[in-house]
Formats: structure tokens, sequence, C-alpha cells
């Protein structure tokens, strides 16, 4: 999971190039010295191997063993190591006890620790043994126990080093990413915001001209486009709600005028029925206008602090009445004074619509609830009827559904609608539930807009 | 006294049928089709009452609305609109009308509405009363004591809130979105007989047994608190 996130694939990969980065720096540099160290002990010896065996070619192991010896007293040979020893292994001349074991002849150079004699410990040198012609053994070397010693704190400076490296480069990825983090947050910070309803939020803008202010330009241009489109569904809406309404108004003018002068019984029933249908038409209307509304968050300006627990008291009051005369209670159970910035009117819309519901389809008490849920609250509706089977309970939430066609009622099934878009409109959701028996309908309100 | 009502509305059918409605109830009642005209009738100041339409041409409601009160004119507006949104009833109501009311809308809605404003607007109506009356029906208000005839009425606190309501408003009809807003400021109208629940427990306490009913179902209007039948 996290290892798919592009923060963390990105500082990963900026400690992996830290890491690579030190390490063939510092394996690298103490390579080439290597190589190079080696280089110049073998052309030293070498220098000496050649110009000895002329020596050799000119005059013969006398000349030779005089040579190294002549050799090995200038203080400019330090280094150097030579030696001479005859057909049966007797040394004849050189700074060597013997030939030294393992040290094959006419191979090329070979590291080798090897003790001279007069020196306390073994030490490292370059050695090549040559066969000579008369069956002796001429061996020529450069002694590079200095430089093995260098590298070896070299090698030990190398590990402290990279371990170091990857300090470096574990603080590198962590400072990159938050920096990365920190430029976007901004955005982040700004979409939520608008998110949450506040359309006039915009990114700032910082002038650094890089792709995090590309990005915010890009953004900040999206969310005028999206204001603009929110403006004109807005104007749209209240012009259909305009051009709808005033055809349905005028018939009902009309009607009620005919209510009016009319006295004949048959009329006036004819004129009562026409009006019963024509309210029905008109509540649909606006039900559906009030849904388009409110999911596209229209409305969260009036927004007001309430006191919950007084509104659901206040609902249970209003509807105890019809409630009791079916039969039924309704009880609240809410703690007292629980505050949180609501849309009163739709919230009681909604409210009411899940009562209405259960005075239509449920049995038993009618409970209001609510409880304290994050920032805001959980509000619900709960009776002890058949409840809705757990398969149906999306279906009933759909516009212009009705899961009993045959008990219809004077509803459009718009009812669930409603309470959902309402519970949009307030950043919330709506859950549906079994509370055996019974159903209960709960509107979940985060409370972290507003 | 006749009383003089402006109505300020563009839609030929909403102007018809507001104005012979209260042509008919016995108001006198002058046209305006637009907002510059409204307001300048309006300006005149011997109005009792200004129904005003909330989208106008030229010269748009809420501009007529606030012109009025910035020049000093303190007659009662109604606001009529088609937005039925609460924000746009809200804005209407702060912006200094005295009621709106959301097109389409039952002529006895929009009378009953009027009524109450001339009643409040002329009636006074600012002293705080202590104790309210009708007939042989009263309510003292500070020991919170109802009775009829001298019989102790026994109140849910919920019918005692109705009540008082309806004596504050003797011989007026109220609608049943005029009892939800007044008693419990609730401005969503619940289109199933909520109201008439209450009214009928109410009226048996009060009206069972008496000779001469107190509380009236107005037909296709309300409620009516009153010796009148």
């Amino acid at each position: 999971m996290i290892a798919r996130s592009t923060t963390f694939r990105f500082a990963a990969l900026v400690f992996l190039f830290q890491i690579v980065g030190a390490a063939v720096l510092l394996l690298g540099l103490g390579a080439l010295l290597r190589s190079q160290s080696r280089a110049a002990a073998v052309d030293q010896a070498e220098t000496l191997r050649a110009d000895l065996l002329l020596t050799y070619a000119s005059g013969g192991m006398p000349s030779l063993s005089a040579a190294i010896t002549h050799r090995l007293s200038g203080k400019s040979e330090r280094r150097a190591v030579l030696f001479l020893a005859d057909r049966t292994g007797k040394p004849l001349a050189g700074n060597l006890a013997q030939v030294p074991q393992g040290l094959e002849p006419d191979a090329s150079y070979q590291l080798m620790k090897v003790a001279r004699p007069g020196h306390a410990e073994a030490e490292a040198m370059f050695l090549s043994a040559s066969q000579l012609p008369d069956g002796g053994v001429f061996v020529a070397g450069t002694v590079v126990e200095g430089e093995r010693q260098v590298f070896s704190q070299l090698e030990h400076a190398t590990a402290s080093a990279l371990f170091l490296a990857l300090l470096f480069a574990g603080t590198a990825a962590f400072v990159s990413t938050r920096l990365i983090v920190n430029r976007l947050q901004a955005t982040v910070t700004t979409l939520g915001q608008v998110r949450e309803g506040d359309m006039s939020r915009r990114v700032p803008q910082d002038g650094t001209g890089d792709a995090f202010a590309q990005l915010g330009t890009e953004v900040n241009q999206a969310l005028d486009r999206v204001a603009s489109l929110n403006a004109e569904l807005k104007f749209a809406t209240e012009t259909m709600a305009h051009d709808l309404k005033m055809p349905i108004a005028r018939m009902q003018y009309a009607l009620d005028h005919l209510a009016r002068i009319v006295t004949e019984p048959e009329a006036r029933a004819a004129i009562d029925r026409a009006m019963t249908e024509s309210e029905r038409l008109q509540a649909m209307v606006e039900t559906a206008l009030t849904i388009t509304r409110a999911e596209a968050g229209l409305g969260r300006e009036s927004f007001r602090s309430t006191d919950v627990s007084e509104m659901l008291a206040t609902i249970t009051e209003i509807y105890a009445p019809i409630v009791e005369d079916d039969g039924r209670s309704i009880v609240v159970d809410a703690p007292p004074g629980f505050h949180m910035p609501l849309h009163r009117q739709l919230m009681d819309q909604a409210i009411g619509n899940l009562i209405d519901n259960t005075l239509k389809y449920g049995a038993g008490t009618i409970t209001l609830s609510l409880v304290p849920h994050k920032a805001g609250a959980i509000i619900a509706v709960a009776d002890e009827g058949l409840g809705i089977p757990e398969d149906r309970r999306a279906e009933a939430v759909t516009a212009f559904k009705r899961l009993d066609p045959a008990r219809g009622g004077g509803g459009a099934g718009l009812g669930l609608s409603l309470v959902r878009a309402v519970a949009h409109l307030h950043g919330g959701t709506i859950d549906l539930g079994d509370c055996a028996p019974g159903l209960i309908v709960r509107i979940v309100l985060d409370g972290e807009r507003a | 006294m006749t009383q003089k009502i402006l109505l300020i509305e563009d839609d030929a059918t909403t102007a018809d049928f507001v104005a012979n409605g209260l042509h008919e109830e016995g108001f006198v009642v002058d046209r305006a089709e637009n907002g510059r005209d409204g307001l300048f009738l309006a300006t005149d100041g011997s109005y009792q009452c200004i129904v005003l339409d909330r989208m106008l041409p030229g010269l748009d409601g809420m501009a007529v609305l606030s012109a009025l009160r910035g020049a000093g004119i303190a007659t009662p507006v109604i606001i009529l609109s088609a937005l039925g949104s609460p924000e746009d009833r809200i804005k209407g109501l702060t912006s200094g009308s005295d009621d709106y009311l959301v097109k389409p809308f039952a002529f006895a809605e929009l009378l009953a509405r009027i009524r109450l404003l001339l009643r409040r607007s002329q009636g006074g109506g600012a002293a705080v009363e202590t104790f309210l009356r009708c007939e042989d029906l009263e309510m003292d208000l500070l020991a919170r004591r109802v009775t009829r005839g001298g019989r102790a009425i026994d109140l849910q606190p919920r019918e005692y809130r109705l009540l008082e309501f309806l004596l504050r408003h003797v011989d007026q009809v109220v609608t049943r979105t005029i009892l939800l807003e007044g008693v419990w400021d609730y401005h969503f109208d619940p289109g199933t007989n909520v109201v008439d629940v209450h009214l009928s427990r109410l009226r048996k306490k009060i009206d069972e047994g008496e000779a001469r009913p107190l509380l009236h179902t107005v037909r296709g209007a309300g409620y009516r608190i009153g010796a009148k039948p």
C-alpha cells in the first residue's frame, strides 16, 4: 500500500541514488588508488628486473649477484626486493632468505606477504620470479606494506563514510519528500475547503513558476470553471423553478377561484380532487427541485448553529398527536443542548419525511435519536416494523422508486432521496439498518464542514 | 374604513387572481406591473399593505423593498415568490419584508396573512399581555392556567402553546402553515393532517360539552377562534 504511494517511491529513489552515488565515489576511488599503486610498484620492480637481467646477460651470475648487492646498498632502493639463488636454491645475494613458497617462476607479479630478514613482521610486496638459463632463480619486487596499511585505513574510512552516506541519504529522502508534500499542501488544503463548500477558495500563487505553481494555477482555473458552472446550474434551477411552478400556480389560482364561486356539490367535489392532484404535482416539483439544489450543494450559506436536541424535541411535539392517533408513540433519545451547524428547514423536512415513511410503512414506537459522532452527530429515526431486507435497501433510496407500489400512498418515492440529498449537503451520508425488529435510518454527519 | 392594498406583480394571472380575491373581500386594490411604477405608488404611503412580487421586470422586488425601507416607509410588505428555497425566504425576511409566501399559494393563505399583518400594524399589539380571553375561555399567562367558564382545563405544553397563539389572534383566520410557523417556528409543511390532529385534540378539551363552540374550522383555509360560528 505505502510502497505504491508516489511520495514513498520518490523518497526511496532519492535514498537509492544517494547511496549508490556515495558507494561509487568511495569504492571507485579506492579501486583506482589500488590499481595505480599496483602499477607504480610493478613498474618500479620491472625497471629493476630488466636492468639487472641485462647485467646478467653481459656478465653472468657473478655480475648479477654483485649488481644486486650494490643496488640494495643504495638508499634509493629501500622498497626494492631482489634475490638471487643458484640452481640448488642456495641464496647468492638479495634481501630475501629464500624464494618465497608459492611464487611461480616466469609469471606476472604476485602480491604476497613475506618476511624479509631483519624485519620483525611479514610485509606485503609484489614479486616476480625469473628462471635463469643456468638454473638459478632471480626474484624482483617492490614492498607495498606502507600502501597496504593506507588502503586498510581507507577501507575503514570508506565503511564509516558509507554509513554516514546512509544517514545523509535517509535525511535527503525525508527532506525532499517533505518539501514536495509541503509545496502541495496549499493545493490540497484549498481543494478540501472547496469540497466543504467554500467555493471562493483558491490556491495562493507564489510566483515561483515551478511545476507546483503551475499545478496551483491549473487547479484555480478548474475551480473557476466549476464555480461558473455552479452559478449556471443555480440560475437554471431557479429559472426552472419559476417556469415549472408558474403554470401550476396558475392552475391552482383558477381552481381556487372556482372553489369560491361554485356551490354545486358535484362540481365542488371535482374541484377538490383537481386541487389535491395539483397540490401533489406541486409538492413533487418542489421536492425534486429541493433535491437538485441540495445535491448541487446549494444552500450551505443557510447553515446555522442549531440546537439539534431541541430541534428533535420540536419535531416530536409536532408529530406526536398524529402518531398517537395511530396507536403508536414517538420518543426522543438525545443528550440535551447538542449544537451543530445545520440547514434547519431541510433537516426538518428530511426528518419529517422519515417519520412520514414509518407512519406509512412501519409499526411500533418511533425513536428519534442523536449520538455525537466525530465533530458532528448521527441523527436517526427508528421504528419497530418489518424493516427493509438488506438487499433492497439501496433500491429504497433511489428516486421515484417505491418498494411496494401497491401501498402507494401519496408520495412520488422521493422521500429517501431527499433525506440523502440533505445528508450530502451537510457532507454526510445516510445508512439504512436493521434494529431487529424495525428499520433505522441514520443520517451520519461528520460535522467536518462548517 | 376601507383598506387599501398595493399589488406589485407582473404576472397577469397571479395579479388577477389576487386582485379579484381581495376585491371580493372588500379591499381596494391598486395594481402595478413593474417595480418602478410600484415604488412610485408605494411612496405615496396611503396603503395599509403591499403585496410585492420577488421577480419583477426593471426594478427587482428586493430593490423595491429596500428603496421603500430606505425612504422610511414602514407599510407592511408580503413578498410573493416562485423561489421556494429557504435561503430566499430568509433573504426576503431579513431585508425588511413582514411575511413571505411561496407561489403557488392558496388565496386563503394570502388573505389570512394580510389580515394578520393589518391587525398587527393597526392594533398596536405591542403591549405585553398577561391575560388572554375569548368569551368565557381564559388564559392566565403568569399562572399558566386555562379555564372555560371557571372550569379548569388541563393542557399539555404543546396544546397550551397552540391555544396561546390562537388566543392572540381571536377572530382571525390562521392557516396550518401560519400555526406551524407561529407556534413551533417550523417552516416545512408536513403535508399530512398533522396540524388538524393537534386542533381536534385541543377542540376536545375546550369545546366538548359546551353549548357554544369557540374553535372553528374555516373550510379551505384553516382555523379561527372566536364567538361567531
